[in-house]
């Protein structure tokens, strides 16, 4: 089916559903409301955000020289870097670290979602878990995540009591609070911490120049699943590379803040599988943490993309999910509207990145125009500039250059 | 959903032969300045761009093309379309629009020249030369088509004399400012907005006006607030008329779409952003002042709550 006529499709229905009307709109609302008030109450973050912006102008400006320098100090970390030139590639090489009969436990990461990796993992006979909670909803449900941070803004409690009871068994009887679902799943999800072989996490950014990984989460999950399990296998794209560490933690804070999450509840920095010194000070690898970490860097049509003078202002995306927020498209459709993984304005070009932009181009005629997008990006990356070439280029196509 | 690329090619035809999105005779576009007449020649124009008088008929076809049968095939579409462009007489028969939703437009467009005069800004008009200037086909996307129509619209009014142009909607102005420079060579026409020279006249005490509503939410365009940076100037001129101005809660900077250009994509999306945009202005007021004929268009559509929905240039009047 035509991309286009699948999301027309889908908005439709949910266009329909109060439900999924009601909550993406008041979780908008509250993001439109809580990201201004945090930006004024700490004003230094603007001042991080034009920085960021000047750091990824300097990595992209320079990418190859930033993967090599990343993947030799992951090596000296103790890590195992891979660069994937497709998503396929991406799949295969974490698929030869899992292998087969495992349990994998995720940690959301909308790269894992571009290359599929849940299904194709499940395909060859792992049990995956997804560990955010928005995110394991989304796998329960079987549909796609509906926002790059939060995933299942389109739920309202009923129907995620509904879910946790069909789909994992869980006592959940009617009017339970969401406090006590909360509780229920993590009483699921600690079994499968523990007896995991095996934890998958995206990153929010790499330093080049240490090899470290940070992410930044609220759940706690993250830690989890880097950190139980004895192998940890992070997928990013090689566009979060950073030259350094400080780098990495300020696209971290600057993404907690322009999601409307401020302060995050923890900043993860991994450089390197676990170590402890405590023997002659003398550095011994595999303490409490991993015994094996990997970094599967994944191109999938990014550096294709930098030679596109538009395309290649959206690699600076730190995946704030801000222009999501304040789309009205988005407000209306959430994810429904972008492509297979990705959604909203952002999502439009990510999948023309990703998957090419016949797929992405006629799903960009749903843009308004309107540029609250380009007003709202931490990084100030002309999104609907960026929509309207794709809407030129499925015209060109389409009409054969009327 | 008609289909879409039927659609693109009707506009790109219709607007290449005819120099108008929808084909129908010049007059319909230039009739409301006769009784003014205004002048040919002059160094300033009023160019309207016809967006505010074509709106009624693209309104229309919109729900003409969704209502034929088979309208996906494009090929209908487009017999339709040539149909027209030879006989452009016969789109008013076929899209029969209201005669009010006409005489709109016609209406606000002789007001908006009245106030200009009462500023002291003197302006001719094109008449037949007041050609839509493309700006649908830009969005969409069709750059050739739309480069053409840059050019032509360009020289039609450079030989009218024309070293600066007045404009009336967001669209337009912004098309004719920031776009057009990028596709029309040596392009040097000033480009400047009516609610810009009446705010300054207002200002410097050239004109006085009074209200013709007590109060009103405003509804910022898109275009006007993101692309243009004319946030203050319709506030200024409203006040100044003692008109009072309340804010919805998205406003000025960041207000929020009406929804309109996805209608011809999605109509049901154009209209549920329309509903949600409505319920916040209706928290602040029951009469909405508009400053584009597309939000006029898709605001009132989705008006099931009875809110009173009116031009900017409807809100006051010029004292004599
Ligand atoms: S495009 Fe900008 S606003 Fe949207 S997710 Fe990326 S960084 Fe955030």
């Amino acid at each position: 089916m035509d991309p286009l006529e699948r999301a027309l499709r889908d908005i439709e229905r949910a266009l329909g559903d109060e439900a999924f009307q009601e909550g993406v709109k008041r979780a908008a609302r509250h993001a439109e409301e809580r990201v201004p008030h945090i930006l004024e109450e700490h004003p230094y973050l603007r001042e991080l955000a034009r920085e960021v912006r000047r750091v990824k102008e300097e990595v992209l400006s320079n990418l190859d020289h930033y993967i090599e320098e990343a993947m030799e100090s992951l090596g000296r970390m103790g890590a195992r870097a891979y660069l994937a030139g497709d998503a396929s590639e991406a799949r295969e090489i974490v698929a030869g670290i899992v292998g087969t009969g495992k349990t994998v436990v995720l940690s959301k990461s909308m790269t894992a979602e571009e290359l599929g990796l849940r299904e194709y993992l499940e395909s060859l006979g792992n049990e995956v878990w997804e560990t955010d909670l928005g995110q394991l909803l989304i796998q329960l449900e079987g549909g796609k995540p509906m926002h790059s941070v939060a995933p299942a803004v389109h739920l309202t409690r009923e129907r995620v009591a509904a879910l946790l009871r069909e789909k994992l068994g869980l006592r959940v009887p009617p009017g339970t609070s969401p406090e006590e679902m909360v509780r229920l799943v993590r009483g699921f999800l600690r079994e499968k911490f523990t007896s995991a072989d095996v934890g998958i996490s995206g990153a929010n950014a790499i330093a080049a120049e240490t090899g470290s990984i940070v992410l930044v989460e609220n759940e706690g999950n993250i830690r989890l699943v880097t950190g139980l399990p004895p192998v940890h296998i992070a997928v990013a794209g090689v566009e979060k590379i950073v030259p350094t560490l400080l780098d990495a933690l300020k696209v971290a804070i600057v993404q907690a803040a322009y999601d409307g999450l401020y302060p995050p509840n923890y900043i993860n920095v991994i450089s390197g599988p676990s170590a402890t010194a405590d023997i002659e000070h003398k550095r011994v690898r595999g303490a409490h943490g991993p015994l094996e970490v990997h970094v599967v860097l994944v191109d999938n049509g990014r550096r294709a993309a930098l030679r596109d003078p538009l395309l290649s202002e959206q690699l600076r995306c730190i995946r704030c999910g801000r222009c999501q927020w304040e789309c009205p498209v988005w407000q209306h459709t959430a994810n429904l509207w972008g492509g297979p993984s990705y959604g909203g304005p952002m999502g439009v070009v990510w999948t023309a990145i990703t998957r090419g932009v016949e797929e992405a181009s006629g799903l960009a005629l749903l843009c308004l125009g309107c540029a609250r997008c380009d007003y709202v990006c931490p990084v100030e990356i002309p999104i609907s500039r960026i929509l309207r070439s794709l809407k030129a280029r499925y015209s060109k196509r389409i009409t054969r250059g009327v | 959903m008609a289909s879409v690329r039927a659609v693109l090619e009707f506009l790109a035809d219709s607007t290449l032969k005819t120099g108008l999105p929808v084909p129908v005779p010049m007059e319909e576009v230039y009739s409301w300045a006769i009784p003014l007449g205004l002048p040919r020649s002059g160094r300033v124009h009023l160019y309207t761009g016809a967006l505010y008088q074509l709106m009624p008929y693209i309104e229309r076809l919109g729900r003409y093309l969704e209502s034929l049968e088979g309208s996906r095939s494009a090929a209908a579409i487009l017999r339709l379309a040539r149909a027209l462009i030879a006989a452009p007489r016969f789109t008013r028969t076929l899209l029969s629009p209201e005669p009010q939703a006409l005489e709109r437009p016609r209406a606000i467009l002789s007001r908006i020249a009245r106030f200009l005069g009462a500023a002291g800004y003197y302006v001719a008009y094109p008449y037949e030369g007041d050609l839509y200037s493309g700006v649908l086909l830009y969005d969409m996307g069709l750059d050739d088509a739309f480069a053409e129509v840059a050019s032509r619209v360009y020289r039609v009014l450079k030989e009218a004399g024309a070293e600066e142009i007045v404009t009336v909607d967001p669209h337009t102005t912004h098309v004719m400012r920031s776009v057009y420079p990028k596709y029309v060579d040596g392009y040097d026409l000033e480009v400047r907005n009516y609610l810009e020279v009446l705010a300054e006249a207002v200002d410097s005490g050239r004109v006085r006006l009074r209200p013709r509503v007590r109060e009103v939410v405003i509804h910022d365009p898109c275009f006007y607030a993101r692309y243009e940076g004319i946030i203050e100037e319709p506030r200024r001129i409203l006040r100044a008329a003692g008109v009072e101005v309340r804010e919805p809660r998205r406003s000025g900077r960041m207000t929020y779409c009406c929804g309109g250009p996805v209608e011809s994509i999605s109509p049901r999306l154009a209209s549920k952003i329309a509903e949600t945009r409505l319920s916040e202005l209706r928290e602040e007021s029951k009469t909405v002042v508009v400053m584009c004929p597309i939000c006029y268009a898709n605001l009132s559509r989705a008006n099931r709550l009875g809110l009173r929905i009116i031009d900017i240039a409807e809100a006051f009047d010029v004292e004599v």
